[in-house]
């Protein structure tokens, strides 16, 4: 301890340079007298005390340098060496800070977004102790699924099997269970639709969520169906559409139900599923009202609700499996009792082939998150490229100025530097570089995140991505980790060409090309540049290209002058039997409303990444055993064919004729025809389809239409059979389609009132033209080609730079060779010609290096890429012309000053 | 210069912690008396005792302190603390140990 203290003390006063002096003296006033004593001369004496001693400056220094602060005056005395340096050459300083700052703000800012996507652990107390449940093994019955299963890993449960799990499991010590929604909410006579979240009573409690206004869901509150209408608030919901107003204990609306609100959930607070971010939480015993199509509570064969479970502590997630196991498969046996299919082959599916999964939870279960790994790996591929090209040009940057300082390290050499010390001052001041860059680009990093959140999020409606502009300590730790990197490699590799070079050496290089290992040193610098820049300038290309492609997919009918909507009577309190009949109000209200020329609606919106599926009998085919055939099963209305436009290929589209009391009537499209009917779509009409299980469904074909995209424009057509939404066996919400004339705008008035005219109860859920729509399901590829296009011309300006100023020193440095050339006879315009030409061979052989690597870079993106090939020609000859263009002006510009000069003074220069 | 080539690394410190041991003593009389004691064998580089006094003090080992000289003049008198004198303790356990491990060697082979 007091050794600490003594370190400490002296840290910070020392020893004061006057102390020693004085100590020195003394010493050698004794040492003279004790000459004397001896019997010395006077002057004999202080000679010998002298060389007694030897060096007073030496031990001076030595004392100086037993102190513990010693290392840090160094630095300190390096960093004031390195400012005043840079301070110099303040061009090349701001150049090298700027790239860096953009470089590592850049790479701050997608590393966030990868982070807070990838990395970051739920907002909720211990969240290590989290686990994700998911089961192998069949599921007959119905399964609401919102994405992220994989085979073996099925994420959603029955209600009765969660209640079973919770109640038996000796592993946890809390089992949560949560549903995804959209509901109805009318908060002070304003009906909207927003997302909620079905939860177990014991979610909050279990995640150790805290309220920020009065109290969230316990426990009890998870009763009987229907009977505790209690719901809890979500912060950003209650701060942007309650005003924060004190809320606990009022009662809003759900889907025309009164719900007492409990509280308002922490801010931070989303869901324990990343990328839901649901306005409101409701008990889950209240499904009935919140989702009134169906009835998941008792029914043992829907599986809709996700399950995280808190392990006890001291218990591994391969305990907690193995105890689980035992316990899912016991209720599978019971369960297997129930169910229709009693064969051994079903129970084999069942029973023998099925096990639960127990998986570290921290980060929570997410369908989005496998969505998005790819373009953010892209992303970050990208930026990592472009902080390997900053590197590379500040590298360059500061090669071209330490072949300027070769006389400097030189001299310094020779007053006794060591080649640590010179190491240590060249790290010094490309650490210093580095930090700089990375304060500033610190700075910009939250804005660059704003504005690229802000482009991801435009116009999305319903699901958010719950990105928040901020940086956490992985983010920092990261940033700092680049910056450390990225500083030592650009600060020693110049140190390549400076090992201790001897003082007549340096004296020599004066006028010379520079040597051997220098040159090669710079050509790799402008061929790396070139090769990365290349890089970056085809993945711009390519993206570029696929969103083009994208957005002018044909789908198959005409996507413009058509507005959709969503509008679920259902949300609005409407009874189940009335839902179909104010549809149908609603259509026909929407198609008298002036500039309409026709709306159609389905329950399956079209190029919004929405399926409904199911297998078919058809009529007049068997088929084969075992087989698996899913068909896309819209419900639409009947006028929703010829308003998308869907050309007719044989019979009838439905008509006016056809009614909830006609008979039921089917139309198919040609790839259906292909299956079913081996392509002949005179033969497919008249036969009748139904669902199997499925009572009620009979319909004839009387139509053939052609194939038309649906649930995205990058997905091929399938087979589909719609039937009509009145005479479906159940009622459905509906997207609606508007053909109008109308501007966008106006026309979305005129249909809220036409809508409120029927009732002003009915909620307009997420209005926007389709080309919107198709818009905001390309946000992925949009996003990577707006980023890879900023990346591609930043590229390209960071090579220019780095390229301009290689050329210009070494041309500098030929200025005498380019005199005697000019001196014997040579024109500028032959000088310009063999300065660029050099340039250009070097870019050839860059290119040439680049483009077998670039097509195996882009191999790993080509599942992201569409309508273009890994080798278009279009899009390398782009990059080339570019890169070539780029190199060639940074080439010419020197080569032009070059050749100005007066050959009799490039020829004195020496 | 160098400290005497027979001083072993380590041993000045604890040569000078020993010469301090029993009462306060300013650097010249420190070497003095090492190079007395040793009947001159050990000669003392002031160019390394200095660097060796202030290291120690840097450690806490020893304490300096302003005082009067035998002649009478200012000078800089170092003696042991506590942690000096533990330290002492211990490199001498230690010495004794090496030297007569050193001399069973020397003595059986």
């Amino acid at each position: 301890m007091g050794e600490i203290w003594a370190r400490v003390k002296f840290f910070f006063t020392g020893k004061r340079r006057r102390e020693v002096d004085e100590e020195i003296a003394f010493h050698l006033e004794r040492q003279v007298e004790a000459n004397i004593a001896a019997g010395m001369p006077v002057a004999e004496a202080r000679r010998q005390a002298m060389i007694a001693f030897g060096s007073r400056e030496s031990a001076r220094e030595e004392c100086r340098e037993e102190r513990p602060s010693w290392r840090v005056e160094n630095l300190w005395r390096d960093v004031r060496y390195g400012i005043r340096g840079l301070g110099r050459n303040p061009g090349f300083a701001t150049v090298a800070v700027l790239t860096l700052a953009l470089a590592i703000g850049l790479n701050t800012t997608i590393f966030s977004l990868l982070d807070q996507a990838l990395m970051q652990a739920l907002p909720v107390s211990a969240p290590d102790e989290l686990v994700v449940l998911s089961f192998a093994g069949s599921h007959p019955g119905h399964t609401h699924s919102d994405g992220g299963n994989s085979p073996g890993q099925a994420h959603e449960f029955s209600y009765p099997m969660y209640k079973d799990l919770r109640d038996k499991n000796t592993v946890f010590s809390g089992l949560i269970a949560a549903a995804p929604t959209m509901v109805g909410v009318t908060w002070n006579n304003h009906a909207e639709s927003v997302g909620a979240e079905m939860v177990s009573g014991n979610y909050f409690e279990v995640l150790g969520v805290q309220p920020a206004v009065g109290r969230l869901l316990v426990a009890s509150d998870e009763t009987v169906g229907g009977a505790n209408p209690v719901a809890v608030l979500s912060f950003d919901y209650w701060r942007t559409h309650q005003g924060e107003a004190p809320v606990a204990g009022k009662t809003l609306l759900v889907n025309g139900t009164p719900f007492t609100i409990a509280g308002v959930a922490a801010p931070g607070f989303h869901s324990m599923v990343w990328g839901r971010t649901p306005d409101i939480f409701v008990p889950i015993t209240e499904q009935r009202v919140v989702e009134p199509d169906w009835d998941y509570l008792n029914d043992h064969s829907s599986y809709w609700i996700d399950l995280i479970g808190r392990v006890r502590p001291g218990v591994t997630a391969e305990a907690a499996r193995a105890s689980l196991n035992g316990l899912f498969l016991s209720l599978r046996e019971s369960e297997f009792t129930l169910l229709h299919d009693q064969s051994a082959k079903a129970r084999t599916g069942f029973i023998t082939q099925a096990h639960i999964n127990v998986d570290a939870g921290a980060k929570g279960f997410s369908p989005l998150r496998g969505d998005v790994q790819m373009p953010l790996t892209i992303m970050m591929g990208m930026v990592l490229l472009v902080i390997a090209m900053a590197v590379v040009n500040v590298a360059s940057l500061l090669l071209v100025r330490a072949a300027g300082r070769s006389q400097e390290f030189a001299v310094r050499y020779a007053l006794g530097a060591t080649s640590g010390q010179v190491l240590r001052q060249l790290l010094t001041e490309g650490l210093l570089l580095g930090f700089c860059g990375a304060v500033l680009g610190l700075l910009l990093a939250p804005e660059a995140l704003r504005l690229l959140i802000h482009r991801i999020t435009e116009g999305a409606t319903g699901e958010l991505l719950p990105f928040t502009p901020t940086l956490d300590w992985r983010v920092l730790a990261f940033t700092l980790g680049v910056t450390v990197l990225a500083s030592l490699v650009f600060s020693l590799a110049p140190m390549a060409q400076f090992q201790n070079p001897k003082l007549a050496e340096a004296m020599k290089e004066r006028g010379g090309s520079g040597g051997g290992r220098s040159l090669q040193f710079r050509r790799s610098c402008v061929a790396l540049q070139i090769g990365m820049s290349l890089l970056l300038l085809v993945g711009a290309g390519l993206f570029v290209r696929t969103i083009g492609n994208l957005r002018h997919v044909d789908p198959g009918f005409a996507t413009d002058h058509l507005l959709a909507f969503e509008l679920d009577p259902a949300l609005a309190g409407y009874p189940a039997a009335g839902v179909a009949p104010v549809e149908q109000r609603a259509i026909d209200a929407m198609a008298a409303e002036p500039g309409v020329r026709g709306v159609g609606a389905t329950n399956d919106s079209d190029l919004a990444g929405n399926d409904i599926q199911g297998d078919v009998l058809a009529s007049g085919y068997t088929p084969k055993p075992d087989e698996d055939f899913d068909v896309e099963l819209p419900w639409v209305s009947n006028d929703y064919l010829q308003t998308l436009g869907v050309p007719l290929v044989a019979g009838r589209y439905f008509n006016e004729g056809d009614s909830a009391t006609s008979e039921k009537v089917a139309v198919v499209n040609e790839k259906f025809v292909q299956h079913f009917y081996m392509g002949d779509v005179r033969a497919a009409l008249g036969h009748v389809l139904s669902r199997p299980n499925h009572s009620g469904t009979e319909a004839t074909i009387v139509g053939v239409v052609r194939d038309v995209k649906h649930e995205s424009v990058r997905d091929p057509a399938i087979a589909t059979e719609y039937t009509l939404f009145t005479q479906a066996p159940k009622q459905a919400g509906l997207t609606l389609y508007v053909r109008t004339w109308q501007a966008p705008d106006a026309a979305a008035n005129s249909i809220r009132a036409a809508l409120s005219d029927i009732d002003t109860k009915l909620i307009v859920g997420n209005l926007r033209t389709l080309t919107e729509e198709i818009d905001m399901n390309l946000i992925a590829e949009r996003v990577i080609a707006m980023l890879a296009t900023v990346f591609g011309a930043l590229a390209a300006v960071m090579a220019g730079i780095g390229l301009y100023g290689i050329l210009a020193y070494s041309t500098a440095q030929r200025t005498r060779e380019i005199g005697i050339r000019m001196a014997l006879g040579a024109q500028r315009g032959t000088v310009v010609r063999l300065i660029v030409r050099e340039v250009m061979m070097l870019a050839g052989g860059a290119v040439l290096v680049t483009i077998p690597l670039a097509m195996l870079a882009t191999r790993a993106v080509r599942s992201q890429l569409f309508g273009v090939s890994i080798a278009d020609p279009a899009v390398y000859g782009v990059g080339i012309v570019v890169i070539c263009l780029v190199a060639g002006l940074a080439g010419f510009v020197p080569a032009r000053r070059a050749a100005m000069v007066d050959p009799a003074r490039a020829l004195r220069t020496e | 210069m160098p400290p005497s080539a027979d001083l072993l690394q380590g041993t000045l410190d604890m040569l000078v912690l020993k010469s301090i041991a029993l009462k306060p003593e300013h650097g010249w009389a420190i070497a003095q008396r090492i190079q007395q004691v040793s009947n001159e064998v050990l000669q003392v580089g002031q160019g390394s005792l200095y660097p060796a006094l202030h290291r120690l003090a840097y450690k806490g080992w020893i304490r300096a302190q302003w005082g009067a000289s035998e002649n009478n003049r200012r000078a800089r008198f170092y003696s042991l603390t506590a942690a000096g004198r533990r330290q002492l303790e211990a490199e001498l356990v230690n010495w004794a140990r090496l030297t007569g491990a050193v001399n069973l060697v020397l003595e059986r082979i």
